[in-house]
């Protein structure tokens, strides 16, 4: 039932062009679908990955084997219900499974993009999306959803193309990136930029690749995604297949032993040159950058019926950052609903098994449809 | 909280709506009301709930509604940007009434206000004779799990708004189920009826 596609969707005649002023093109789109297209094409949803995501939304992912990323959301009968819905999810332009990105060969030279790969915003993502929906036809997505990056994208959907989106769910976001926020990112390129291996971006036709620096940023993007509490929870002081301290700088602690684990087991599926890009896009992220400043003047034209979600533990992109959104939507007259999901596992709740939060995103989504 | 005759406060307050208004329910819950008045006055409504699980009710039936509390996020509206704001049974749970009621009239140009009316009869009788807190049908909790945190008469509430500079346009005859013009204090209610229902606006 799925479908995995790759399309080219604009040309070096007719190219994307970026917010840094360069254009991109021809510019490659890798995409996923489930379900089917209605005869009005009006049940298509279209799903934002976040930073670390890709198009296997809800099917086994080519390289880790591991089932989809929002498989307990997407699916026959589930809150997003393929049985009903068209669902799309294309790999960002940046990205590294397929669609346009540092690690894809840039047909002027025919070598690696690598840092000549130019510097993209969450717009110039969501305008790549845009010439997708049009490819397809598609006039109005009954509902854009994502979390993270991916709540951001779909705030730039309602705010740059408003009249093509029914309806929108984003889940624990940010208007723009705080400080914090860029601090973190830029703790991650700086581990990723001061591992030799990196060589300035070009190391694809190497035998060395950035792993070390690519495994410490995912690691500390990580700690990030948790509670102080969930981290407790698993981990508390616990000694990893030991009694003992090891006096040595070996994980001795299960919380090391688990981040190590998921620092390396991202390198197999990762590219680092596209984690400083798309890192990069997200700390310029600023929804308000065209409206000097002001979110009412950003989603001024806005019609959509919203559901903004936040979670109580994430810290990353805590409720105030998503109920500034709420705010903005309510004083525009917008529909907008607003739910904080209690829970302990922080920002990474949206990927995980949060029975509230699968019943709110059906409640909306079914009644929407019912309405529509 | 239980209401008398929930169903009977409906039709009063869809009464005195003016059909197509946009309204917001403070305290929704699961949404009752605004499919009450969706249907029999066609207003555009929303809602604003503290209970996660309400919420989740009132989403699936197609109401928007925000998760909020109505002494800290009627800030969040601008001025007038309803018809109506509604708030049943719910000012005497909140930690600052006057501030709510400002609020009321502030994001609405009327505001629908009902609460339990602590001057009743039984209540004060409850207390008079028996010295206990009063526990009824509209005060369905014991004193050491209410969460209601300022109770008040009817005459308390009626002194309120003309201190807060707020009109009484109208309040409810719970007996004919009816709102009628606003004529000052009676001594009638404020003994014998069980609650306050009132349409407020700023003055």
């Amino acid at each position: 039932m799925e479908k995995n596609k790759i399309v080219e969707l604009s040309s070096k005649e007719r190219p994307l062009l970026l917010d840094c002023g360069k254009s991109l093109g021809p510019v490659k789109i890798a995409y996923t679908t489930y379900g089917n297209l209605n005869e009005q094409k009006s049940n298509a949803i279209l799903i934002c990955h976040a930073l670390t995501g890709d198009q296997y939304v809800a099917s086994q992912h080519p390289i880790t084997k591991k089932e989809g990323w929002w498989s307990n959301v997407v699916g026959p009968d589930k809150s997003i219900d393929t049985n009903k819905f068209f669902v799309i999810c294309p790999n960002i332009i940046g990205g590294c499974m397929g669609s346009t990105g540092p690690k894809e060969i840039d047909p002027l030279t025919q070598k690696e993009f690598g840092l000549n790969f130019p510097v993209i915003t969450i717009s110039d993502m969501v305008k790549a999306q845009k010439l997708l929906i049009d490819y397809l036809s598609i006039e109005k997505l009954f509902c854009v959803t994502g979390g993270s990056m991916g709540g951001m994208l779909v705030l730039e959907w309602l705010s740059k193309f408003p009249e093509y989106v029914h309806s929108a769910i984003p889940i624990a976001t940010s208007v723009n990136h705080s400080a914090q926020n860029i601090a973190l990112n830029e703790l991650a390129r700086q581990s990723i930029m001061a591992d030799p291996n990196w060589q300035s971006g070009n190391y694809y036709k190497t035998d060395n690749q950035p792993t070390k620096g690519l495994s410490v940023a995912r690691m500390a993007a990580h700690i990030s995604y948790l509670s102080k509490e969930s981290l407790h929870q698993k981990f508390g002081r616990n000694l990893q297949d030991k009694n003992e301290l090891d006096y040595s700088f070996k994980a001795d602690f299960q919380i090391e032993s688990y981040l190590r684990h998921q620092g390396i087991s991202f390198v197999d599926r990762f590219d680092a040159n596209s984690y400083l890009y798309i890192t990069r896009a997200m700390d310029y992220f600023d929804i308000t950058a065209n409206s000097n400043g002001s979110l009412i003047e950003a989603f001024k034209d806005t019609k959509s019926k919203v559901l903004c979600i936040s979670f109580t533990s994430d810290w990353l992109y805590p409720t105030s950052e998503n109920k500034k959104i709420v705010k903005t939507l309510n004083a525009l007259g917008i529909d907008v609903s607003f739910l904080e999901i209690e829970t302990e596992n922080g920002h990474d709740s949206f990927l995980l098994d949060e029975p509230e939060f699968f019943d709110a995103l059906n409640g909306f989504i079914s009644s929407t449809w019912r309405e529509l | 909280m239980s209401l008398i005759n929930k169903k009977k406060e409906f039709e009063i307050i869809s009464d005195v709506i003016t059909s197509k208004s946009n309204i917001i329910d403070i305290g929704c819950s699961d949404g009752s009301l605004i499919e009450y008045l969706k249907l029999n006055n066609n207003v555009v409504a929303r809602g604003m709930e503290i209970d996660q699980s309400k919420i989740r009710i009132c989403l699936s039936k197609g109401i928007s509604v925000v998760e909020g509390d109505a002494d800290t996020d009627l800030f969040d509206y601008p001025d007038n940007l309803f018809d109506y704001s509604i708030l049943t049974y719910t000012l005497q749970a909140t930690k600052n009434p006057k501030v709510v009621l400002e609020q009321l009239v502030r994001i609405a140009g009327k505001a629908i206000v009902s609460f339990p009316n602590f001057g009743y009869w039984s209540i004060a009788m409850s207390l008079f004779f028996n010295r206990e807190m009063p526990v009824n049908s509209t005060l369905d909790y014991s004193w050491y799990e209410t969460p209601n945190l300022h109770f008040c008469t009817i005459n308390d509430f009626i002194n309120l708004c003309e201190g807060l500079n707020i009109k009484i346009e109208k309040k409810a005859d719970l007996r004919k189920l009816v709102f009628k013009e606003f004529k000052g204090k009676s001594l009638y209610d404020s003994y014998f009826s069980e609650s306050g229902l009132f349409l407020i606006s700023k003055k």
